[in-house]
């Protein structure tokens, strides 16, 4: 019983991290369209921003989590305004586009720091202990921080003017425009909202595991997967697939073994797809 | 066209650089020497691979300084032609296919068993000579007379590291841990071989590549209580982080990594040597005054510092005993003649001291190199100097 539970515990570890990750994946294409490949990138760029911010300048760490989300924020903008919006409509050119912005933030990664991981801590390291049980406090946090990133994104989508516009827009544009809404406004601001997840996830989660200019790879792809089974583009769908998929993933991976634990994660991810091929959340398509 | 004054000159002009050029060539050119080097020179490893490049890259400019090689009676001019293997089969083959088509007929690296695998029916088809480094079973063998082996796998050097580490530590059961591949399991599967030879109960455990959080599987691990975790070949950055999950676990006991080298980075990755507590390695080479000099000489060749890891070292003993294979072979083509003449050299090393071939017992055929090396130990926090080892031998 202990054993499950503590299981238990670090799947929803997991899914907190999986929800931060997928949010701002599933928010982009369910807003744009738009299956955003930089995603991972602007993880790893949020952790090195952190990282930099507080071993180069010496900023405490709450302030560098900050920066970090504020500047891939920035970047997501600037390059959704002057580089997506031009092609917005056009799944292949969105596809290189993404897809090259993160060859080159990898690649500049590399660049400034170095292919090896660098030292950098989570300032709080201690361990809930008691009853069989342990929960890391940094995964408390993350987890603290991931419910406050939901309800807040839930309260933007559904409950403000911004979130309705947003949603109007991704619904039918071409009718939502007619009525004043401006996609040139909104969009980068739904980008930029996206990639400020995915850099402040990078800022908090990379102290705990691990900072290196390729980690991008795996984060795109968990994110993709939980998306396509939360239902592309579905906010609420990608949080409980995370979870979902967190709690599958330790489940599998401690009683079944790291690889057959994959194994079992794909297959029912799999059977999951061919009973809603939609996923959880989805709708058959988008109307925009 | 017309006869001036001006078409005269030029076609003048012409004719005389025609008869002159060829003969500055012929005069200039010196015979060349490719050295193909197929590393992972990006993502998790690139570390090991720019290690690679740098001591070949260096081996090549001694080569120069020293007028070491001669094809038909002239000093040649040995040149390096690096390409990012990406620290995978496919990666490595295409890297050797580009090499094969650009004439470079040796090759140093590639690193990882996957790359080697990869490698091998290319060089194979090409005639290439291949030093390579993959921990794998097969990684050489006398289906590929031409496939070297820069250092020995953990056949050679898991049985001293777990002496050693058994009586510092005491351990009496060990988990191994490895990716779920062939550059994972060809090695986990030796380590818990040579711990069950040394009266050590061993499981292993494998896990996904890409897997970025191991809890899940430090849960695994931490139920089957074991006294001593051994990472074998997981690349630094997962090493680093399992350390981590591990002793938040409140796992207490001993951790190796009979693997590769990497415990700078499993260090930073982990939270520093406090939180490594009891670690062993495998150091490729030992590191004394004759060895660092090559450091120094590096730096004084190169005009930049050596590459950080310390497969560096082996690497460029590796890269000497080619050179001096296509110095006595006294061809830059004829790859059989070169092999020839390696497995006829002494293993000696002006830095790294004398070694021997080995590999007849587990690969079937006597194409390893094997020179001292080290094994590293942090002990209740604190780094421990690197025992040298003797060369390993078959006996």
């Amino acid at each position: 019983m202990e054993g499950l539970v503590a299981t238990g515990l670090i799947g929803i570890s997991l899914g907190a991290q999986y929800a931060l990750l997928a949010l701002g994946f599933t928010l982009i294409f369910g807003i744009l369209g738009v299956v955003n490949f930089a995603h991972g990138g602007f993880y790893v760029l949020g952790g090195y921003i952190a990282y930099a911010t507080t071993t180069h300048l010496g900023a405490p760490y709450p302030v560098a989590v900050v920066i970090a989300a504020l500047g891939t924020a920035g970047l997501g903008y600037v390059f959704e305004r002057f580089l997506l919006e031009r092609l917005v409509d056009d799944h292949l050119a969105t596809l290189m586009l993404t897809l090259g912005l993160y060859l080159m933030m990898s690649s500049g990664i590399l660049v400034v720091f170095g292919p090896e991981s660098p030292s950098f801590e989570f300032p709080i390291t201690g361990v809930l202990r008691g009853g069989g049980f342990y929960f890391p406090l940094q995964n408390l946090i993350v987890l603290a921080v991931c419910i406050v990133a939901i309800v807040t994104l839930y309260w933007l989508v559904y409950h403000t003017d911004f979130g309705r516009a947003l949603r109007a827009l991704a619904d039918d544009r071409a009718v939502a425009a007619a009525q004043g809404l401006r996609p040139k406004l909104l969009f980068p601001l739904a980008f930029a909202l996206a990639t400020g997840l995915a850099g402040l996830t990078g800022a908090l989660v990379t102290p705990i595991l691990s900072l290196a200019p390729h980690i991008g790879d795996p984060v795109l792809a968990t994110s993709f997967l939980i998306v396509i089974l939360g239902g592309l583009g579905s906010v609420g769908g990608a949080t409980v697939a995370a979870f979902i998929v967190g709690l599958i993933e330790a489940y599998s991976a401690v009683y079944l073994g790291g690889s057959k634990g994959a194994l079992a994660l794909f297959t029912l991810v799999l059977l999951m797809l061919v009973i809603r091929p939609s996923g959880l959340f989805g709708r058959e398509a988008r109307g925009a | 066209m017309k006869t001036t004054r001006r078409n005269v000159i030029l076609s003048g002009a012409a004719v005389g650089a025609a008869m002159v050029v060829p003969r500055m060539a012929a005069f200039a050119a010196a015979p060349e020497v490719k050295l193909g080097v197929v590393g992972v020179l990006s993502g998790p490893a690139a570390q090991w691979g720019l290690a690679l490049r740098g001591a070949v890259e260096f081996v090549a400019a001694e080569a120069n300084r020293d007028g070491l090689i001669k094809i038909d009676g002239q000093p040649a001019n040995v040149s390096v032609v690096a390409i990012d293997s990406k620290y995978t089969a496919e990666g490595a083959a295409a890297a050797a296919n580009s090499l094969a088509g650009q004439g470079v007929k040796m090759i140093l690296g590639p690193i990882g068993s996957p790359e080697l695998t990869g490698i091998k029916p290319i060089a194979l088809r090409n005639s290439m000579l291949v030093m390579g480094n993959g921990y794998a079973k097969d990684a050489i063998g006398p289906q590929w007379p031409l496939v070297f082996h820069q250092g020995p796998g953990p056949s050679g050097w898991a049985d001293p590291i777990i002496k050693i580490a058994k009586a510092k530590f005491g351990m009496k059961s060990v988990v191994v841990v490895a990716p779920n591949d062939q550059g994972g399991t060809d090695i986990a599967s030796v380590d818990a071989q040579a711990y069950k030879a040394n009266g050590i109960a061993a499981t292993e455990e494998y896990y996904q590549r890409g897997t970025t959080n191991f809890a899940p599987i430090v849960t695994r691990i931490m139920n089957q209580k074991p006294e001593a975790v051994d990472l074998a070949s997981s690349p630094p950055g997962d090493a680093g982080i399992m350390v981590k999950q591990l002793r938040q676990a409140g796992f207490e006991g001993a951790i190796g990594r009979l693997g590769g080298p990497g415990y700078s980075e499993i260090s930073r990755v982990a939270g520093g040597d406090e939180v490594l507590k009891d670690f062993y390695w495998y150091e490729p080479v030992f590191i004394d005054e004759k060895v660092l000099k090559i450091a120094d000489d590096y730096k004084t060749l190169m005009k930049t510092e050596r590459p950080e890891n310390n497969l560096f070292f082996q690497w460029v003993s590796a890269a000497r005993m080619v050179a001096k294979a296509i110095a006595k072979a006294g061809t830059a083509t004829d790859t059989q003649k070169i092999a020839a003449a390696l497995r006829s050299l002494p293993v000696e090393d002006p830095n790294l001291g004398a070694g021997g071939w080995i590999g007849q017992k587990f690969f079937g055929v006597n194409q390893e190199l094997s020179f001292p090396f080290g094994v590293g130990l942090v002990v209740n926090g604190k780094v421990q100097p690197v025992q040298r080892v003797d060369a390993a031998t078959e006996t």
